[in-house]
């Protein structure tokens, strides 16, 4: 066999029932079709996972899968792919991880790492190349997230990258996510569940090997020639400056700042928190390996510590909870991270819980503007003690216990993201079809609809076909393992890229055919598992029916023709039936 | 002469230094293999910094009982005369030297062109 560049050709897997740990090679028929990171643990996902199974019992897997450019000089190429079945949702759930975990284990010699089956009692995971270990981790076991990682990083060193749980994920918490760095997270889908449910506290990394491409000196010259004239310029520089935090001011503008539980927009008090105000108090940045461009932003409050917020954190500890606390937010924030919640969706449930209680259908102890009560929440949260053991089940299921599904702002489980849906239309349609629940990082709708009003925001025309050509260009960017945050990327650059890395030739075609071979696939899992058009129609009642009342959306609902119009040219775009399933002819091809 | 000089407070952590070093000199992206060693980690709450980089000092030139390293505006090591003994990488105040295969592996600046600076994206890293 001739010899394989860029991918590791190895896959690291982790029978945890019988603590068997093997490795294998990389199907690199599939690598060829999906390329690696989202793609590539999709496929795998799909192939290996029985229909039905229990998210949390011994026959989900957990996949972190690596790309080929991962762990090279490809900037923006560090993040790691988490992917499993979601306890949340019962869809596929694909999260892509900052920090340095990725290279490391790249550098380690492999491509995809699996976790499947439970181990007896907690463990963690040491891999150091070719050394792979499962340890008790019963001293662990019920600790933060941030203490795990130190306790780990004194143990082994600050040259492991450190995978971790909080105590949420041990809980089997829904809304659990994986932590590593500190302060980056898989956030979204309960993945901290799925690897609590394995017995897994955390995995420890350190990879010295290396990934060969076919002319490295010659792959150094042309990747610096696009770090420097495509990545390193102004449309992508604004995320070192200020981060996401620069969302506030778009969304606010736009009139799709969520206010109070999706209740209204237009906070008034925005520049209270708003990123002018928490970048007063950076004091450092910092971004993932091989990065470039240095998202994050380290903020110092007294003790109120994090590497954030992001936007959706500010909105969803700020204007959504009716709380304007700068200092609060980055609590709120710390203290998720730690006890291992995604912001988002514990917010959403946070926020949703003040509505039910200000309206008097329940009394969950919290209103609007709670922000010190809404930190204390979430350890109640991921504890699973007191009203936290309710509202660790997320918003459908404690809204199908307690009423108030209406303002329930979920789909298939999965908590809104921070966007108001009637003052960017297409949100509604992109949190709809998005394969794990109401997401935003498939088809970021809002920029073409708000910040940069390129298509009108009130408006079902086109929608489908713009909804659509963002997921493709996603999923194929995000199966290349590139960052979001190098938006100037293109097809061009992605498919040069592959070829100095692995020498491996696509055409532009065959690149786009990976985003959409991604698209179909990712449905398609989630057909198997029974989701179809009605799925996707269950967004909350809200959205349909309560007209926005202040800002610039103000008078906005999205009729429900609308909507579903919207639904149905998705569907024809792709060649799905009206029911939103992917035909036999298109599976075959898969 | 010039020197690597380094600002850790622009530094985003990302490793390119240690990437194309590695590239360059050893033909692999490998940045345990590079010549470099700068990253950034957290630390209990605070981000601290490894700023492990060729600063020129010749104290491994100085110390090599073989006399395989020379310093002009540069490190070079003769290959043939090293004889692997870890003198140098002992010495060394930046803890930069790495003996593999018998041999130093030292920063020679790529010959008065560093990658690593050319590379960095935040501009951490400049030679003057």
């Amino acid at each position: 066999m001739s010899e394989v560049y860029g991918y590791q050709n190895c896959v690291l897997r982790l029978d945890l029932t019988n603590r068997k740990i093997t490795t294998e090679p990389l199907n690199m028929d599939w690598a060829r079709k999906y390329i690696g990171c989202k793609g590539l643990s999709t496929k795998y996902l799909y192939e290996e996972l029985e229909p039905g199974i229990d998210p949390l019992g011994p026959d989900n897997k957990l996949y972190f899968t690596t790309g080929p450019v991962t762990g090279t000089s490809v900037p923006c190429s560090g993040k790691l792919s988490v992917t499993g079945k979601s306890p949340a949702t019962g869809t596929m759930c694909d999260c892509s991880m900052g920090g340095h975990a990725a290279v490391k284990i790249k550098q380690a010699g492999y491509d995809m790492i699996v976790l499947e089956g439970q181990l007896d009692k907690p463990g963690y995971v040491l891999i150091e190349d070719d050394k792979v270990e499962i340890i008790d981790a019963d001293d662990l076991w019920g600790k933060g997230s941030h203490e795990t990682e130190a306790i780990l990083a004194e143990k082994y060193g600050y040259d492991h990258a450190i995978i971790s749980i909080g105590p949420a994920g041990e809980n089997l918490c829904v809304m659990s996510c994986i932590n590593s760095d500190y302060y980056r997270q898989a956030g979204r889908g309960g993945m901290g569940a799925v690897m609590g449910s394995k017995k897994v506290k955390a995995l420890a990394i350190k990879g010295t090997k290396g990934v060969k491409v076919p002319d490295a000196k010659k792959m150094v010259n042309r990747v610096l020639e696009f770090l420097k004239e495509d990545c390193l310029q102004e449309d992508n520089t604004y995320v070192y400056d200020t981060g996401t935090t620069a969302f506030a001011e778009g969304c606010g503008d736009g009139g799709i700042a969520p206010y109070k539980n999706f209740s209204d927009t237009t906070d008034p008090n925005l520049d209270k928190y708003n990123g002018d105000v928490l970048l007063e108090y950076r004091v450092g940045k910092r971004g993932c390996g091989s990065c470039g461009l240095g998202c994050g932003n380290f903020i110092k409050w007294g003790d109120a510590i994090v590497e954030g917020p992001e936007w959706e954190t500010m909105s969803v500890a700020g204007g959504n909870a009716g709380a304007c606390d700068p200092e609060q937010i980055i609590r709120y924030n710390q203290v998720a991270d730690d006890m291992g919640l995604d912001t988002i969706s514990a917010g959403d449930t946070l926020v949703w819980a003040m509505e039910m209680t200000e309206k008097g259908i329940h009394d969950f102890g919290i209103r609007f503007g709670e922000s010190d009560k809404e930190v204390e929440y979430l350890k109640l949260m991921a504890r699973g003690e007191g009203v936290g053991k309710d509202l660790a089940l997320g918003v459908k299921k404690c809204s199908e216990k307690y009423g108030g599904e209406e303002f329930a702002m979920h789909c298939k489980g999965l908590e809104f993201p921070q966007y108001e849906p009637r003052g960017s239309w297409g949100m509604a349609l992109a949190y709809a079809v998005s394969s794990r629940g109401a997401c935003h990082m498939t088809s970021y709708m809002a920029n073409d609809e708000v910040f940069e009003e390129s298509i009108p925001a009130y408006s079902a025309e086109g929608k489908g076909e713009v909804c659509y050509g963002m997921a493709e260009w996603n999923n194929a960017k995000f199966s290349m393992c590139i960052c979001d945050f190098w938006a100037t990327c293109s097809y061009e650059i992605m498919t040069e890229l592959l070829e100095l890395t692995t020498g491996q030739k696509y055409t532009l075609e065959e690149f786009g055919e990976v985003g959409r071979r991604v698209t179909h696939l990712a449905r398609a899992f989630n057909n198997r598992e029974g989701f179809t058009r009605k799925d996707d129609s269950a967004l909350p009642e809200r959205l349909f029916t309560e007209k926005l009342k202040t800002g610039p959306a103000a008078g906005q609902v999205i009729p429900r023709e609308d909507f579903e119009s919207m639904l149905d040219q998705y569907y024809d775009t792709l060649g799905w039936t009206r029911d939103g399933v992917v035909p036999e002819e298109i599976l075959k091809t898969l | 002469m010039k020197r690597l000089k380094f600002k850790k407070e622009a530094c985003i952590g990302c490793q390119l230094c240690a990437q194309v070093c590695s590239a360059m000199k050893e033909g692999i992206f490998c940045p345990d293999k590079a010549r470099i060693g700068i990253e950034t980690y957290y630390d209990k709450g605070e981000l601290r910094y490894a700023d492990n980089y060729c600063i020129l000092c010749g104290i491994c030139a100085k110390n090599c009982p073989v006399e395989a390293i020379t310093l002009t505006d540069h490190i070079e090591v003769d290959e043939d005369k090293c004889i692997g003994c870890g003198v140098c990488a002992e010495k060394c105040p930046k803890h930069v030297v790495k003996i593999r295969e018998d041999k130093a592996k030292i920063c020679d600046t790529c010959g008065g062109d560093p990658t690593c600076v050319k590379t960095c994206p935040q501009n951490a890293l400049t030679f003057e």
